[in-house]
């Protein structure tokens, strides 16, 4: 009796053993189950970013390729293939699409996409960045210079202190010294790239020379301009022509003429001041040079405005070294100097004259310098006081004839990677 | 008296065993579709339109384009809620996570025990949390740790626990994903 009782709880206790021991080895199973797909999604997913990856440098090796490839990977890690294609979509639009294929250990095989998407607009305006050179040569962005706007050099961007970048700047070389290392303590507000596309200056400013002669104004003279708001009216401002400083008004455009597309230019140098109401480039062969402040009717600043004014000089833009600089100067206009300098004339040797307020975008071959230092001392010209006319920001809004560019490359605008929603069972 | 103890070992080896599964599958589940979202951030957006709308340790708000359907840009909030919410279970740790897109009602994606959220500029400065608006743009990766224990363990005995343990033997799984980047906060 006692032996039949042993019998029945020892089976009784295998029973119960066996199928907690099968539990047991049902966890791990799952366990390690789990962690291999978890895994198996990564690789597969890494895969396809991979994929992505060696699309794209070979996409920017040549941007006219259309069509696709599959590579396939070995390795400790498993084996598996990425097939990268490039079709163009509606629009300006392209795509690059990598699809993954990784094989796994009894759950088949698992795909994974990433898709890259292009703008391949073509032409953008040099208005469109806050600040923008050719070369910087030996001039530092230091603590307290803050830039609104994109910033972009061909060149190195030397760094020495904290300067605040709000959008993102490029260079087509690299930081000096590197960002987060010595000296640079840069404030990137929307990041940085290095190593990008040059941008190249146009090769003269023919497009706003030619136009001057088929519908606006081109004079072979030195001229000087003066800018008329002209009535509380929009779009009715004045320009008004002289060949010397105080000579005698030798022509009068209105801006709101419609027979007038927007181009005032000279060969020789061109003087400029006033209060812009309407929308017009003013150019020179030569110089352009600011005698006294130029603001806009409407001060986009303070309120809606669709004045706009762009000064394109083939070679320097200066800020007149004269009374009426100097206690301080205030430009609102897209600078352009094509072969030259922005700068203010006489800048080591001229009086402190307080602060150079500019709304708009500098564009120059090389770094002008405004003012002299001696630590965060001025000792001479302009402290700096600049902000980006965020209505820029649309490449279509520029003015007249304002020099463009073409992009090299491909811009990327969208990045999307696939995902798995939870596979827990 | 020996078959006995087996079979209380055993069982307690099930429970702790199965609390171990059960942990890394409620991980796993959350963690893939998070790690999914992160990574696509600001899809859709215009370059100069903002990404990130919120900010906090615990708690980020973002945009994206969920549907790919070229216009409709989703906002998209992870929270983390409060140990008070989660009578329910036996861990005092335990918390929602939440997800909500748009004004939809907010889901329950989750239950942890950590839920941290750290950013990183792009030279990889920390920012501080919570981060001001006009510093959320310099966002350039996230790192995100979470923690999930479970939510029932076994008891220990009471001559066991040291001063400042848990009375009980939870398992816990940690999860940290560094610099997770999206490719659309890089443009």
């Amino acid at each position: 009796m006692v032996g039949r009782a042993s019998l029945i709880m020892v089976m009784g206790f295998g029973i119960i053993l066996g199928y907690i021991a099968w539990n047991l080895n049902d966890y791990a199973t799952r366990a390690v189950g789990n962690m291999s797909t978890y895994h198996y999604s990564t690789q597969s997913h890494n895969l396809a970013v991979a994929g992505a990856n060696v699309g794209l440098a070979k996409f920017y090796q040549d941007t006219s390729w259309l069509g696709s490839f599959t590579q396939t990977l070995s390795g400790n890690q498993g084996t598996g293939s990425f097939t990268v294609s490039r079709t163009n979509l509606s629009g300006d639009h392209a795509l690059l699409r990598s699809v993954s294929s990784y094989n796994t250990w009894g759950s088949g095989v698992l795909h994974d996409t990433v898709d890259v998407i292009f703008d391949k607009t073509r032409q953008q305006s040099f208005s469109m960045f806050a600040w923008m050179t050719n070369f910087e040569g030996n001039v530092f962005w230091i603590t307290a210079d803050t830039v609104w706007g994109r910033v972009h050099s061909n060149g190195a961007l030397h760094v020495n202190g904290r300067p605040v970048f709000m959008e993102k700047a490029t260079t087509s070389k690299s930081f000096d010294p590197k960002v987060g290392t010595g000296t640079n303590k840069a404030i990137f507000k929307q990041g940085y790239e290095t190593g990008v596309a040059e941008i190249q200056f146009p090769n003269d400013i023919s497009e706003l020379m030619n136009a001057s002669t088929s519908g606006g104004r081109k004079y072979t003279s030195e001229i000087w301009v003066t800018l008329s708001p002209g009535t509380s009216a929009d779009g009715d401002g004045k320009a008004y022509i002289r060949t010397a400083v105080a000579g005698p008004i030798v022509d009068s455009i209105s801006l709101g003429d419609v027979s007038f597309n927007g181009a005032l230019v000279s060969t020789l140098r061109v003087h400029v001041k006033g209060t812009v109401d309407g929308r017009l480039t003013i150019g020179s062969q030569n110089n352009v040079v600011i005698e006294d402040d130029i603001v806009y009717e409407q001060n986009p600043s303070a309120g809606s405005s669709n004045d706009l004014l762009g000064l394109v000089s083939n070679q320097n833009v200066i800020v007149a070294n004269n009374t009426a600089n100097n206690s301080n100067c205030t430009i609102q206009a897209c600078i352009f100097a094509r072969s030259g300098s922005f700068t203010a004339e006489n800048y080591n040797t001229r009086p402190v004259s307080g602060e150079l307020r500019l709304l708009g975008s500098i564009v120059q071959d090389e770094r002008g310098a405004v003012g002299q230092f001696s630590g965060s001392t001025i000792t001479s010209g302009f402290s700096k006081r600049y902000r980006y006319d965020t209505r820029l920001n649309d490449p279509s809004f520029r003015p007249p004839f304002y020099p463009g560019y073409y992009v090299k490359t491909f811009a990327i605008t969208n990045w999307w990677e696939s995902y798995r929603v939870a596979f827990t069972r | 008296m020996i078959v006995l103890g087996a079979n209380d070992i055993a069982a307690e080896t099930q429970t702790v065993y199965s609390g171990d599964m059960l942990v890394q599958e409620m991980l796993t589940g959350t963690v893939q579709i998070l790690e999914g979202e992160f990574r696509n951030m600001g899809y859709g957006l215009g370059q100069l339109q903002s990404t990130v709308l919120y900010a906090d340790s615990g708690r980020i708000s973002f945009l994206s384009d969920l549907g790919r359907d070229g216009g409709v840009i989703d906002t998209i909030t992870y929270s983390v809620g409060d140990t008070t919410e989660l009578h329910d279970t036996q861990n005092e740790m335990d918390r929602y996570l939440f997800r909500r897109i748009n004004n939809e009602p907010v889901l329950r994606v989750g239950v942890v025990t950590v839920f941290r959220l750290t950013y990183y500029t792009q030279p990889g400065e920390l920012l501080t949390t919570p981060i001001p608006a006009d510093r959320r743009s310099e966002i350039y990766s996230v790192e995100v740790t979470i923690e999930v224990q479970n939510p029932y363990a076994p008891y220990r005995r009471a001559e066991m626990v040291q001063t400042g343990e848990r009375t009980a033997l939870y398992s816990s799984s940690l999860w940290q994903q560094t610099r997770l980047a999206s490719q659309n906060l890089r443009r």
